[in-house]
C-alpha cells in the first residue's frame, strides 16, 4: 500500500475520533441571562420641579435604604439549582463504530544477526521493534449483520488484517462471515498478536501459513450444532494467494484462477467439554485443502488438532487461572514427481498468578526436509523454548519479558533471544473470547 | 485418498449435517427460556416469571462479573434462549459481546425483543459521570455504577420492568407476570422496611464504612451508611502502599470500623487494615447461589444483617 493511501486512511481514522468529540454539546453561561432589565427611575409626569424630592440623601435616608435592601435580600428566594446533568450527556450516544487502538513495541537482543523470526509482527532484530499498531473497528450494520475490521499500521505501511461482516440471526444455528479474515484453522491462527502469550508467532504457523497467519478474502459458513455441548462445524473458502498468508498454497503465484479448485478450503470441528465450573477443555480438528504454486494441479493439505485446557477456580481470590495449549499440524504437499510431508507443533502453559502477574512457558518443535523449495535451509528439526513474564499495571496495559533459546539443526549454535515488550490498549473496552 | 475425494466427502458430510440440523428444529414452547448474566437477575426473573419461565445464570456468585470466562458451553444456552437479561452499564462488556454474536440468536441481540438491559429500569443510577472521563481515572463505567443488584430499591424497579417485558413477550401469561412482579416488589419493600427499622437505632458515628472496590454505592445508600473511602484509589488499580496508609489514617480519624469487599478480591490489604485500624472485614459474595426469589430475599437480609452486626 503506498504512502498516499496510508495518509488517507490515517486521516479518515482521525476524523472518526475528532468528529464525535466535536458533537458533544457544550453549555456556555451567558452573563445576565434571565436577569430582569432595570430601567432608571423617572420622575412621574405632572410633578413640578419645585415639588421634586431633594437630590442629596440624608444619613437617615441612607440607613433606611440599607435596611430595606437587607430586608429584601433576606426574602429573595435562592436561585433554582441547576438541572441534574443528563446521563446521556456523559454516556455519549453515537452511530460511529467502536474504535480501539492497540500498540505493541518490543526491545530485543539476539545472539545472532539473523534470528530467523518467522512472524511478520515478531521482534525480528536487535533493537527497538514496532510490532504493530492495530486499529480495531466494530459496529452493528443493521439488525442482521455486524462489521469488524482490524487495520494494522507498521512504520512503513498499512495493511488490512481483517475486514468482514458477520451475520447475527441466520436460522438453525448458522452463521456467515464474509470479507477478509483469518481462517479459523486451529486455535492460535484466528487470533491477533496482542492476545498471544508470547511476543512472537509459533514457528509452525509461520512456516506452514506465513508471517501473517492464514487469512484471505472469502466467505465462511459455520453451524452451531444442536447438541447439549458446544460443537461447531465450519467451512470457509478463501483466496489461496500471498506469501504472507498462504505460502504453502499459491503463495506468490500471480496467475488468474482457473476455477473453484484454485481457492483454499478450510474445514474445522470445534468442541468444548466442561468439567465442572472450574475446568474446561476445547478440542479442535482442522483440515485445509488448496492448490500450491508448483503447477500441474498440485495441491497442499494441512491438517491439525488443537487442545486448550483451562483451569480457573471460580471461588478463588485474585482471578488466578492456568491454561495449557497444544497444537499440532501435519502438512502434505504434492510437487512434481514427489510428495513432501512435515510436521510441527507447539505446547504452551500460562499461569495467571493474579491481576498483575503471569508466567508462561512454551516449547516448539518443527521438522524439516531436505530439498524443500519453500524452506531450503530448514533441513532438520528446530526446537525453540521460550519463557515469558508478564506484568499488568492495569487491565489495559502489559509489560512482558521474554527469553528464548532456539536450536536449529542446520546451525552450529542455538540463537538466544531476550525481548522486553509493552502493549497498551486505548479506546472502547474490548472483549475477549475463551 | 486424494485431495478431490477428501473435498467431495467433506462437502457431503457438511450437507448431511446441515439437513439433519434443519429437520431437528424443535417446536415452539409455552414457557420463556431466560438466561441472565448474573445470579441475582436470574433469581428475580424466576420470582417474576414463576412456573412460566426457566432461568439460568452465566456467572456464578463467586465470580467477578467484570471478568467472567465466556465459556463455549454458554453458547447452546444462549442459542436456545428467548430472553437474555444483562446488568448493562458496560458491566459485561469484557465478555458478553462475543457470546452474543456467536449465539446466532437474533431474539437476544442488542435491540432484539428478548434482550433486556436491566439498568434501563433503574431510574436513579448512582455515580453517573458529569464530566469527561477517561482511563486515567481507572476502569470507570461511563454510564454510572452498575452494581445495583444488591439493594432493594433498584431491584424493585427491575422486577416491575421484567414483569412488563415478560408480559409483552408472553401475552398469554401477562397478567400473571405483572401480578408476580407487584408481589415481589412488595416483598422487596418489606425487606427494605425491616432493615430500616433495625438500623434506626444505630447512631451516625457507627455507620461509617470503607470499601475495597467502589461497587457498594446502592447497598450503602439502602442501609443509610457512609462510605468514607475506598481502598482502591482508582477502580481496577491495585492500591499503593501510600494509599493503604492513607486509608488507615482515614479509618482511624473517622472511626470507620467496617471494611466491605467482594470474595473475589485479594484480601491481604483488607485483613491488615482490619487488624491495624482496627476494624472488621465483611466479605460478601456476588449474589445468590439458588436462583429463586426466596433465595434472593434471604440473601439481601443476610447481607444487611452481616453488615449491621459488624457495625454494632
Amino acid at each position: 500500500m503506498n504512502l498516499l493511501s496510508s495518509i488517507l486512511i490515517s486521516s479518515l481514522c482521525a476524523l472518526l475520533v475528532v468528529i464525535p468529540a466535536s458533537l458533544v454539546p457544550t453549555r456556555t453561561a451567558h452573563a445576565g441571562e434571565g436577569d430582569a432589565v432595570i430601567d432608571p427611575p423617572t420622575i412621574p409626569a405632572g410633578i413640578a420641579q419645585e415639588d421634586s424630592p431633594p437630590t442629596e440623601l440624608s444619613p437617615e435616608d441612607l440607613k433606611a435604604i440599607e435596611d430595606a435592601l437587607a430586608a429584601d435580600a433576606a426574602t429573595v428566594p435562592a436561585p433554582a439549582p441547576p438541572p441534574p446533568p443528563s446521563p446521556m450527556a456523559s454516556f455519549f450516544q453515537s452511530m460511529n463504530p467502536n474504535l480501539s487502538l492497540i500498540l505493541d513495541v518490543a526491545l530485543a537482543a539476539f545472539s545472532s544477526r539473523d534470528p530467523d523470526q518467522r512472524g511478520a509482527h515478531d521482534p525480528v532484530r536487535s533493537g527497538f521493534n514496532l510490532q504493530q499498531l492495530e486499529l480495531h473497528v466494530d459496529a452493528s450494520v443493521d439488525p442482521f449483520f455486524r462489521f469488524d475490521a482490524n487495520i494494522v499500521f507498521a512504520l512503513f505501511g498499512v495493511e488490512v488484517e481483517e475486514a468482514f461482516i458477520t451475520s447475527l440471526g441466520f436460522p438453525a444455528g448458522l452463521q456467515m462471515r464474509a470479507g477478509q479474515f483469518l481462517t479459523r484453522f486451529g486455535r492460535r491462527n484466528p487470533t491477533h498478536p496482542h492476545s498471544w502469550n508470547f511476543l512472537d508467532q509459533p514457528l509452525v504457523l509461520g512456516k506452514f501459513f506465513g508471517g501473517e497467519g492464514n487469512r484471505g478474502l472469502g466467505v465462511e459458513l459455520s453451524w452451531l450444532m444442536p447438541t447439549p455441548w458446544y460443537a461447531e462445524l465450519l467451512v470457509s473458502s478463501t483466496e489461496a494467494g500471498g506469501d504472507c498468508c498462504n505460502r504453502s498454497y499459491r503463495g506468490s503465484l500471480d496467475a488468474p484462477l482457473s476455477g473453484p479448485e484454485d481457492l483454499l478450503y478450510t474445514f474445522a470441528l470445534k468442541q468444548f467439554f466442561p468439567f465442572g465450573a472450574d475446568v474446561g477443555l476445547n478440542w479442535g480438528l482442522s483440515l485445509q485443502l488448496g492448490p500450491n504454486a508448483t503447477g500441474a494441479g498440485n495441491r497442499t493439505m494441512i491438517a491439525g488438532t488443537d487442545l486448550y485446557l483451562r483451569y480457573k477456580p471460580t471461588g478463588a481470590t485474585g482471578r488466578t487461572s492456568l491454561d495449557v495449549t497444544v497444537e499440532a499440524l501435519f502438512r502434505s504437499r504434492s510437487l512434481p514427481g514427489r510428495v513432501l510431508q512435515d510436521v510441527g507443533l507447539f505446547a504452551e502453559a500460562r499461569w495467571l498468578i493474579d491481576l498483575s502477574w503471569a508466567i508462561s512457558a512454551r516449547h516448539e518443535w518443527v521438522g524439516g526436509l531436505a530439498d524443500d523449495p519453500l524452506d531450503p535451509e530448514w533441513t532438520g528439526a528446530r526446537n525453540r523454548t521460550s519463557l515469558a513474564f508478564d506484568f499488568y499495571p492495569s487491565h489495559f496495559g502489559r509489560f512482558r519479558l521474554q527469553l528464548a533459546s532456539d536450536a536449529m539443526a542446520w546451525r552450529s549454535e542455538p540463537v538466544f533471544g531476550a525481548m522486553l515488550g509493552f502493549e497498551v490498549v486505548t479506546g472502547e473496552h474490548g472483549s475477549h473470547g475463551f | 485418498m486424494n485431495g478431490r475425494r477428501i473435498q467431495s466427502l467433506s462437502f457431503g458430510l457438511v450437507a448431511t449435517l446441515l439437513t439433519t440440523g434443519l429437520l431437528s428444529v424443535t417446536p415452539a414452547r409455552a414457557d420463556l427460556r431466560i438466561v441472565a448474566t448474573i445470579p441475582d437477575l436470574a433469581a428475580v426473573a424466576k420470582a417474576v416469571g414463576g412456573d412460566n419461565v426457566t432461568v439460568e445464570a452465566l456467572a456464578s456468585a463467586s465470580e467477578d462479573p467484570h471478568y467472567v470466562d465466556p465459556r463455549p458451553s454458554f453458547l447452546p444456552r444462549l442459542a436456545r434462549a428467548d430472553v437474555l437479561i444483562a446488568v448493562g452499564l458496560q458491566l459485561e462488556i469484557g465478555w458478553l459481546p462475543p457470546l452474543l454474536i456467536n449465539a446466532r440468536n437474533s431474539a437476544i441481540q442488542v435491540g432484539g425483543a428478548g434482550y433486556i438491559d436491566a439498568s434501563t429500569f433503574v431510574s436513579h443510577k448512582l455515580q453517573v459521570p458529569t464530566m469527561q472521563i477517561d482511563r486515567s481515572m481507572g476502569d470507570v463505567h461511563p454510564g454510572g455504577n452498575p452494581h445495583f443488584h444488591n439493594a432493594p430499591a433498584p431491584m424493585i424497579e427491575v422486577a416491575r420492568g421484567l414483569g412488563e417485558r415478560f408480559a409483552s413477550l408472553d401475552a398469554k401469561h401477562a397478567a400473571a407476570y405483572r401480578a408476580r412482579a407487584r408481589a415481589f416488589a412488595a416483598q422487596l419493600q418489606a425487606v427494605a422496611d425491616k432493615t430500616s427499622t433495625r438500623l434506626a437505632k444505630l447512631p451516625a458515628s457507627k455507620r461509617r464504612v470503607v470499601v475495597f472496590h467502589d461497587s457498594f454505592r446502592y447497598l450503602i445508600q439502602w442501609l443509610g451508611l457512609e462510605q468514607v473511602t475506598t481502598i482502591e484509589e482508582r477502580p481496577g488499580i491495585r492500591p499503593s502502599p501510600a494509599r493503604v496508609a492513607a486509608v488507615m489514617g482515614t479509618m482511624r480519624a473517622m472511626a470507620a470500623r467496617v471494611i466491605i469487599q467482594e470474595v473475589w478480591h485479594l484480601d491481604g490489604v483488607s485483613r491488615m487494615l482490619a487488624q491495624k485500624a482496627p476494624g472488621k472485614l465483611v466479605k460478601i459474595t456476588g449474589g445468590v447461589t439458588t436462583l429463586t426469589g426466596e433465595a434472593y430475599l434471604a440473601y439481601l437480609e443476610s447481607l444487611a444483617s452481616e453488615i449491621i452486626d459488624a457495625l454494632q
